[in-house]
């Protein structure tokens, strides 16, 4: 079960997720992102990536492998943080 | 080069045995190889324009022929679809996908029918994003080549896969039925 959270100070209504989800998870209301369609999203995360305030969070979904990711950077920044 | 590995003697059936490397050193042989199908794909597209994804498209139908041969048949097509999921774990992660106010899988729209799938691992993915190149090029006609060539060779029946939207952490794709 996917659930969607929206930061709403942090959103700016810009309307991007709105426009990129290909299943109209969001419409805007009052000046702010709404997951609407929770039950359809697929957990592509492109609204994440797109979302110019990191306004948005998703739990539930499955997280695909990123083996594009350097293993000795993640290391390194594991050690940082 | 140590003195030791000259004096060790290796059979050739042993040699496999042998190959354990550490995560860092395949690490290394990954990314050297996704860096190389990237520039193989560029190159393909700079010389053969749209004639790429033709390309790509056949590499991947045979490669899904290649893999889905060894497998029993399946007549009924969702079946088919988990037991591809299964076939291609580790290269390519997928499911069944529908929209909540959808009843089953198998969708008819328009005179169509058709199955969502979203992928969710994907060494296509990856290797675009490791050389920040676009999602839903030529590259991924391979992976469209490869579900359709794998569904031929299990249930029989012709397909077409359409890719729907291309995301950072899934796919989706329309399998469509003939």
């Amino acid at each position: 079960m996917i659930e969607i959270t929206v930061d709403k100070d942090a959103c700016n209504a810009c309307g991007l997720c709105v426009k990129d989800c290909p299943m109209h998870v969001y419409e805007l209301k009052d000046g702010v992102a709404v997951p609407v369609r929770v039950e359809n999203c697929m957990g592509c995360l492109s609204c994440h990536e797109i979302c110019p305030t990191q306004a948005l969070e998703h739990r539930g979904i499955y997280p695909s492998k990123r083996h594009y990711i350097d293993i000795r950077v993640c290391e390194m920044l594991n050690r940082v943080i | 080069m140590t003195g030791s590995v000259h004096h060790t003697i290796y059979r050739s059936e042993d040699v496999p045995l042998g190959c354990i490397p550490p995560p860092e050193e395949l690490e290394d042989t990954l990314h050297g190889l996704m860096k190389l199908n990237g520039l193989i794909i560029r190159s393909l597209e700079e010389i053969a324009g749209r004639g790429a994804n033709a390309v790509t498209y056949r590499a991947g139908r045979k490669f899904g022929h290649e893999v889905a041969k060894y497998f029993r048949k399946i007549e009924n097509i969702e079946e088919a679809l988990v037991e591809l999921s299964h076939i291609l774990r580790g290269q390519y992660t997928f499911e069944l996908w529908k929209p909540a106010d959808k009843p089953s899988f198998i969708i008819e729209e328009n005179g169509a029918t058709f199955i969502y799938l979203v992928f969710h691992d994907c060494i296509v993915r990856q290797t675009l994003r490791r050389n920040g190149q676009e999602q839903g090029g030529p590259l991924c006609q391979t992976l469209y080549g490869y579900v359709v060539g794998a569904i031929e060779e299990i249930t029989g029946r012709r397909a077409k896969l359409e890719i729907v939207h291309t995301g950072p952490n899934g796919c989706l794709k329309k399998l469509i039925l003939k």
